[in-house]
This record gives structure tokens, sequence and C-alpha cells, in this order.
């Protein structure tokens, strides 16, 4: 404490003209502990400790521009501080279920025209093809949106660059770690300039902080040590179907459940712009994975037959955060740092949320740009992370814990979801993104059936087991 | 494949119009017997009319199983042909537009829950082996849980339950000598005792809660599984409670 409080005289001595607008009394406490080595100097101290940034703003790169890091550069830039975007492929197409939560819209502004399709329906098709549709409480003007990965992290980063954050298209390399406290990181990547082809020159960049928002791959997370997580496998095939066909898939949107699709996640079937996204996930037996793709797409044959694949997309989900998710002055945030919901597998919502709130907690610590920041600073926003979802990711992995585990299982989730307290329940937490609680009685009520399904599924697994067919 | 050839052949049973004739040949259609629906129907009507039909059960039933060992040959030949195409579809004379007719599971005036059971079981199993389309046209409407709650406890058998009782009564048994020996009390006066009692209760939960040796590694797995994801999460916090240190 004292080493970093001493230091930091030498900053604020520097720059002290600018007089310190935040002469707060919230931190009190600390000051207190100059008093007695240095009261000379408790008036220039009562804001924060850390030095000022003199003669500009201080510096943030963010790694990375998917909704993460689209959103984070828009908040770090409106909130004064030097933004700087690097993002290997401006036109990138992740592959990506692509659906985002009702209150998405709403908090990060959104135009309507980047939603592909409103997902009005839903429909979870167990293992004996018990099919339920899930979507009748939904009122008039509530949806899911469908939205293609490339339009959505465009728009965020342009918003990002009209605010005024630097866009720079290029590959993060490494990064060289602050030998003393409060000096720059060094970050080493590739730029090109926008030709096909074109080979990229090497330049560094001193920042002052670096967010990492590089998805799942991350290289920010390695050279920081961030540890990793362990992965399911997405596998997703983009099917043009018949145009009559194609009608079906209007606004619905297909989850099939059993061993065959995949043993721990689901298969499903998403309506995209023009086409349908037909795809399967698995943690536990990744080599199977072209297996589960041929099984989800017998299962839904009828309703893509003459579908002609246009694109194959695999990638990696991240199933809990990593280790570390902050070391110094360099956060993680998104699929960097592990934010995927397990059950539903969505991330969207989450790695633009967090990116939105890292960067949040950088402005507040830097006071707008005008003071360096610590891992104190950045701690906070962790803290508020883990206080705001953690909740929200728990429930969701004792779900996919309990429901997904076995066919059984599975005939017992889908018949729960018919109910229509059930499916209130969830849409509110998916759309809404908070935890409402419910009626008491009928979550009692709701208990008693959800263990009769499970009792009578397992019963009829065992009278399986004796059976041979 | 087997539920179903027994079934059928129990429905035949009943009728009496059917006995006199031969069944033999039938076997082989039994997978798709179209004919056979007026005469399942009338078994209601009929079920008054059934009493000392016993012997000419069993034999039915005789047959019935060796139609099923036929069946079953059957099928493992066309199985292993078709594995590969997985156009198999389940069909069975009483799966009706995605949903078992009732009507087929009448046994003596009731609905015969068993055999509803059995059956629901072997389309599962089936699926699972040759998982179909999911169809908007036949959509699935059998819901499970139409079987009341007493058919599926009447089914409900467990493996261990020899092994369970032995065990209780030798625990028992052990520890009455053993009190009688240390206390003098005797096995008419335990039984009246409190404590005793409560002893009694105590090992009966013993035994059931931990059946094998392998219930204790159960039980622990599933606590660090309900764990686990709690400390992925905590991770990140430990390493700065470590620099606070």
């Amino acid at each position: 404490m004292t080493s970093i409080a001493l230091k930091s005289f030498v900053g604020l001595r520097q720059s002290s003209p600018e007089k310190n607008p935040h002469f707060t009394t919230t931190t009190q406490a600390k000051p207190l502990t100059f008093t007695v080595q240095n009261p000379r100097k408790l008036r220039v101290v009562a804001g924060k400790f850390s030095p000022k940034v003199a003669g500009r703003n201080l510096r943030v790169a963010v790694i990375g521009g998917g909704p993460a890091g689209g959103s984070a550069a828009e908040t770090l830039v409106k909130g004064g501080i030097e933004t700087i975007l690097i993002e290997r492929k401006l036109d990138n197409c992740k592959p990506c279920g692509g659906a985002i939560p009702l209150c998405m819209v709403g908090e990060f502004d959104l135009p309507l025209d980047i939603i592909d399709r409103k997902v009005t329906k839903m429909k979870m098709i167990s293992p004996s093809n018990v099919a339920v549709d899930i979507g009748q409480t939904l009122k008039p003007h509530e949806y899911i949106g469908m939205v293609r990965r490339e339009v959505l992290d465009s728009y965020l980063r342009d918003r990002a660059k009209e605010n005024g954050a630097t866009v720079i298209n290029g590959l993060f390399l490494k990064m060289d770690m602050p030998k003393e406290e409060n000096s720059p990181y060094v970050l080493h990547f590739t730029e090109y300039d926008g030709k096909v082809g074109g080979v990229g020159v090497r330049k560094t960049l001193e920042v002052d902080a670096v967010i990492g928002a590089d998805g799942a791959n991350s290289r920010v997370a390695k050279s920081i040590g961030a540890g990793d997580y362990e992965y399911a496998i997405a596998f997703q095939e983009r099917v043009k179907i018949p145009d009559d066909k194609m009608v079906y898939y209007e606004n619905l949107a297909e989850m099939y459940v059993g061993d065959d699709v995949s043993p721990d996640f689901y298969g499903w079937v998403f309506p995209k712009c023009d086409h349908v996204a037909v795809g399967t996930g698995t943690v536990t037996h990744k080599g199977d994975i072209k297996k589960f793709q041929l099984a989800t797409r017998n299962r839904a044959k009828d309703k893509i037959l003459g579908g002609k694949i246009i694109r194959v997309e695999a990638h990696p989900i991240p199933e809990h955060p990593r280790p570390r998710r902050l070391a110094g002055r360099v956060a993680l945030v998104g699929d960097a740092a592990g934010y995927v919901t397990k059950c539903s597998g969505e991330g969207i919502y989450f790695a633009a949320k967090s990116g939105r709130m890292c960067a949040e907690a950088i402005v507040e610590g830097s006071e707008k740009g005008k003071r360096m920041v610590n891992e104190g600073d950045l701690r906070k926003y962790l803290e508020k992370w883990d206080k705001t979802y953690w909740p929200t990711y728990k429930v969701l992995d004792v779900l996919q814990k309990v429901f997904y585990r076995s066919n059984p299982a599975r005939e017992a989730f889908v018949e729960m979801c018919a109910d229509e307290y059930v499916q209130k329940m969830t849409f509110d937490s998916y759309l809404y993104k908070r935890v409402v609680p419910g009626n008491p009685l009928d979550d009692l009520k709701l208990a008693v059936n959800t263990i009769g399904s499970l009792i009578r599924a397992n019963a009829l697994r065992r009278e399986m087991e004796k059976l041979s067919v | 494949m087997a539920s179903i050839a027994i079934s059928a052949s129990l429905q035949r049973a009943y009728s009496s119009y059917h006995i006199a004739k031969k069944q033999q040949p039938q076997p082989k259609l039994a997978r798709s017997l179209g004919t056979k629906q007026a005469s399942t129907n009338a078994v209601t009507l009929k079920v008054e009319g059934q009493t000392s039909l016993g012997v000419t059960e069993q034999v039915q039933d005789k047959s019935g199983s060796r139609i099923d060992e036929l069946g079953n040959a059957e099928n493992t030949a066309k199985d292993g042909a078709e594995t590969e195409s997985s156009g198999m579809k389940f069909t069975d004379q009483r799966w009706k537009n995605g949903i078992w007719d009732l009507n087929m599971f009448v046994k003596d005036g009731k609905v015969n829950w068993d055999g509803l059971i059995v059956a629901e079981a072997t389309r599962r199993k089936f699926l699972e082996l040759f998982p179909e389309a999911a169809t908007n046209q036949d959509p699935v409407l059998f819901k499970s849980s139409i079987i009341p709650w007493w058919a599926w406890l009447k089914r409900s058998y467990l493996p261990e339950a020899e092994l369970l009782n032995g065990r209780a009564a030798m625990v028992g048994f052990f520890i009455a000598y053993a009190v009688d020996a240390l206390t003098g009390l005797d096995v008419v006066g335990q039984t009246g005792s409190f404590i005793c009692k409560a002893g009694v209760f105590a090992t009966v939960v013993g035994v059931i809660l931990f059946r094998r040796t392998k219930d204790f590694d159960n039980l622990k797995k599933l606590a660090d599984e309900a764990t686990l994801y709690d400390k992925q999460w905590q991770s990140s916090w430990q390493d700065q409670k470590e620099k606070k240190v």
C-alpha cells in the first residue's frame, strides 16, 4: 500500500496545477493513513491513489472486435479514454447461433434492421419425438432476435469508431509486461492495410491498460497466464432450404435433445436471414461431433429436405470462466473470460455486457481518463459481474446437470417445458435477464411435477433395460 | 417386439371365438395385424364370458413366446441389414396417430397399465436405436403422465431386496445377541425398549442408504459434481486472497 501511495505523489506533483474535481469524502479512510506519513500532501491525494496521466488521456487497447470488444470500446471512448481497437478480420462471420435477448436491443440501443428474424416460437423435441411448443406465453412485442454476427459486430465496432475510437485491422501477437509500476504495456501486432493477401506490417503500441476480448483462443489470456477452461465444440451447417420449407421456420427455432443428437448439449435448427443453421455441440465426445451432426440433420429430415449446405462452421464454446480473468491492468471479457452459460449456450449478450461493465470500471477508476488505473479498479468489474450474473450461471449449470444427463431426464425436461408457468419464467429470465421470484405455490407444484416426470421417465428407462428389441 | 407378440396373444386368448381356431400361422403377420382390430375391439364386450379359460391361455402364452423368438430372429436379421439406412419406423398396431390406443390395452374390463408401460418402453428403446425424424404431420401426443402412480409403484422392484433383507436380519440378530450378552436384557425385553427401537430404525435406514460399497463413491461423486462449477468460478478470487496474505 505504502509503496503505491508514495509513488503516486511523483505523478501527482507533475500535474498538480490541474485541480482534482473529485474531492470526495468517500475515500476518507485511505487518506487518513497518509496524514501519519506525510500530512503536507493530504490535499492532493484526497481523490485516488493512482497518479494522473500527464499530457494525454488514459490509453486502453481492446483486443478483439466482437460484441464484447465493440461495446467495451464504445463505453471507453464515451468515457473520455483514448481507445484503440484491434481486430484481425473486419468482415469475419463468426460461427454462432446469433440469438440475442430482447433486453439487449434496448440496453445497447440496437437498430431493428440488424435483426434478421424475430423468433416467437420454440419447439423442443425429446428423444421419443415428443414436441413441445414454447412461446405461447410471449406478449405481442416480445421476441428473441436472430442476428448475423458479421452485421452485429461491425455495427457495434462502427459505433465505437464514430465516437472516436481508433479501429486497427491487425493481428495481435503478444504483449510485453511492464517492468515497473504504472509503465505501459507494449503490444506487438501485425497491421494489415485491408488489401487481400497483403503482407502485414509489424508494429508496436504502448497502452496503459488492455481489455482482452479476443474469444476462446485468446492470446491476451495466454500472455497473462490466465489458465485454460474446458470447452465444448459446436458444429453448425448453414443450410439453404426451399422457400416452401422456409415458411415453417419463419419465426420458429427448434431444439432437439437426445443421446443421438448430443450426449450433453442439444441440437438446433435456427432460422437465419434466408437460410437455417443446423448444428449441435458437445463437451464430452468431441470426436463424434460429425455423427451427432448427422443425427441432428436426420431428426429434422423432413423439414429441411432438399436443403443445400452453404457453409460449415465449428467453434469452441467455453464451459466456465478462466481461473484468472484479471492480472495487473489486463482484464478479460466475453468468450476470452469464459462467460457462456451452460444449458442454453448463450454468449452474445453476456459478452457485450461484460465488455461494457469492464469499460465502465476503467472509466470510473481513471476518472474519465485522467488517472492511471490499477488492478483494484478492474477488480470492481469482476466483483460486480460475479454479483450480478453468478446466480444465472449457477442455475443454468444445475439445469444442465439435472436435465441433460440422460434420455429419461431429457424426456422429463421436455415434459416440464410444456408447462405454461415454466415457459413464462424461462422467457422472462431469458428476455430480460433478471430473475423474477415466482409464485411459491406454483413453484411447489412445478417441483412436484418435475420430480414426478423424472421418476416416470427413469422407471421407463428401467423397463427399457429389461427389454431386448 | 416381445411384448407386442405376447399381449397380442393374450387378447386372442380372451375371446373364446379365437380359441377354436388354429393360431399357428398367425405369428408372421403379428406386426401388421390390420384385420385383428375388429376382434380386439370386441374384447371389451366379451369380458364376462371368460372364466375357465386358464389352460388354453397357458397354451396360447406358450405359442406366444415362441412367436417372439421367431419374431426376434426375423427382426435381428432385418436390423442387421437396415442399420445404415435409418429408415426404420416404429410400427405397432396399438400405436395410432401418435398415441397408444387405450382400447387395445383393455384386460378384464380394466386398462392394462403394465402392458402400456412395456409398450411405451419398447417404443422408446426402438427410437433410441433408430432415431426417427420428427415430423409435423404425425406428432407424438402420448404422455406418460396418463399412467396412474400405482401402476408405476407396482412395477418398481429393488434388485438388491434379498441382499438388504438378509443384511438387516443378520445385523439385527447379532446386535440383539450382543446387547443381551452385555446388559442382560433379553430379546423380548429389547423389543419394549425405546432405545432399541430407535437403533433398529437407524440400522434399516443405513442399510437402505448404503446398499453397496460403490454407493459411497457415488455420493462422493455427486457432491464433487455439484460443487465443481462453484470452484471454477471462485478461482479468480483465490489469487487475490493469496496476494493479500
